[in-house]
């Protein structure tokens, strides 16, 4: 599948477009006042599980996406596929920055319990994205094998 | 087919609301830019209601940092920068510090910064202030508590029942209140915020829990 050329460059698309917003958002990259990379101590895990997230994202939604368009499959494996993206996209994002201050400015107490949620279980909600992702992976694959095999 | 398409057009917006949030927020990010680099003349910023002046009150360099106790980056910031900006530019003289309040993370970012100004009326602002970024835990899980906070003076030998007096009698909410509020005046949108507030009163903004070499690069010139 990743021989077509389409899938190749949407996979590409796919982890750069989750990969930059994710690493500003969580505060790796900053633009201001100089381009700045940055890994503090103690959060090089945080660094390595949204790597893990957009690398899964970018693997298995093209593949779903080939599975439907070519096998004409069902769409829930995309529909949990992109329901892990989002979970892991998601997890501490909120915390301490514009995202997390902008939703409790408008929607007050609500808001922050729930970006006191996404930023309390960061880690874990990653774990399990990264765990749905893994598993609609593993699905998909055995999926399209046993489609795609010339008797 | 229409379930593929519905689904296909929600990850679509999904991505195109990502990339449409960071170009905003980027754009947002130059124009608050431009806007300091034009600005001159006194310090734009009202420390008034701030910590105490860490380091020596003549410095030219004032750096003002935007918190909350329960802010992870904040925590990040104050572990592996802080110490750094002490040694090389507060206690050479060079920057001193000044902490104001932007407590929205949960309810008790509050209480924990009513806490730190009623352990500056017994003179342990600082000593407080080190103690929260020390003991910093999950947002909201007991850990800022009031009878955490007590627990926090009692350590720091400061007179507990006055340190519960001021906090029942929420004797600095509308302190922190303006601290807030001059947080939003100046452009915040996170913590940590820092300002630095160069000898002939440019501002310059530095967001987010950035490394020591920012800090530099940007008070440097100033000096």
């Amino acid at each position: 599948m990743f021989s077509s050329t389409a899938y190749t460059i949407l996979a590409v698309v796919i982890f750069f477009v989750m990969l930059i917003p994710l690493l500003i958002l969580s505060e790796f990259i900053f633009v201001e006042p100089f381009f700045t990379f940055h890994i503090p101590y103690g959060q090089g895990f945080g660094f390595v599980l949204i790597l893990a997230v957009c690398v899964m994202s970018a693997i298995v939604i093209p593949m779903n996406i080939y599975r439907i368009k070519i096998l004409q499959k069902s769409t829930s494996k995309i529909g949990t596929s992109i329901f892990g993206s989002i979970i892991g996209a998601s997890a501490g994002i909120c915390s301490c920055g514009p995202i997390g201050f902008a939703l409790i400015s408008t929607f007050g107490a609500a808001a922050g319990t729930a970006t006191a949620f996404l930023s309390n279980y960061e880690i874990p909600l990653r774990l399990g994205s990264v765990g749905l992702l893994c598993l609609v992976y593993y699905t998909t694959t055995k999926s399209i094998s046993s489609e795609c095999k010339i008797n | 087919m229409n379930k593929k398409l519905i689904l296909l057009a929600v990850f679509a917006v999904m991505i195109v609301s990502v990339v449409l949030y960071a170009s905003s927020y980027y754009s947002q990010l130059m124009q608050m830019q431009e806007h300091r680099i034009n600005v001159s003349g006194p310090a734009p910023v009202n420390l008034t209601n701030g910590s105490p002046v860490l380091g020596s009150p003549n410095a030219p360099i004032t750096i003002v940092e935007f918190g909350d106790y329960q802010c992870e980056m904040c925590y990040h910031w104050y572990h592996n920068t802080r110490a750094d900006i002490i040694d090389n530019y507060i206690d050479t003289e060079k920057a001193n510090l000044v902490f104001m309040d932007l407590p929205g993370l949960g309810r008790d970012s509050f209480t924990a910064a009513q806490a730190t100004y009623c352990a500056e009326d017994q003179g342990k602002y600082w000593e407080y202030h080190e103690t929260l970024y020390n003991f910093q835990e999950a947002v909201d899980n007991g850990w800022a508590s009031k009878d955490r906070l007590a627990s926090f003076a009692f350590n720091l030998d400061m007179d507990v029942d006055e340190f519960n007096d001021c906090m029942d009698t929420a004797k600095y909410a509308k302190r922190i209140k303006a601290n807030f509020d001059e947080g939003v005046r100046n452009g915040a949108q996170g913590t940590p915020m820092f300002l630095i507030i160069s000898p002939d009163g440019a501002v310059k903004k530095i967001g987010g829990a950035q490394p020591y070499s920012v800090f530099s690069q940007v008070i440097d010139p100033m000096l």
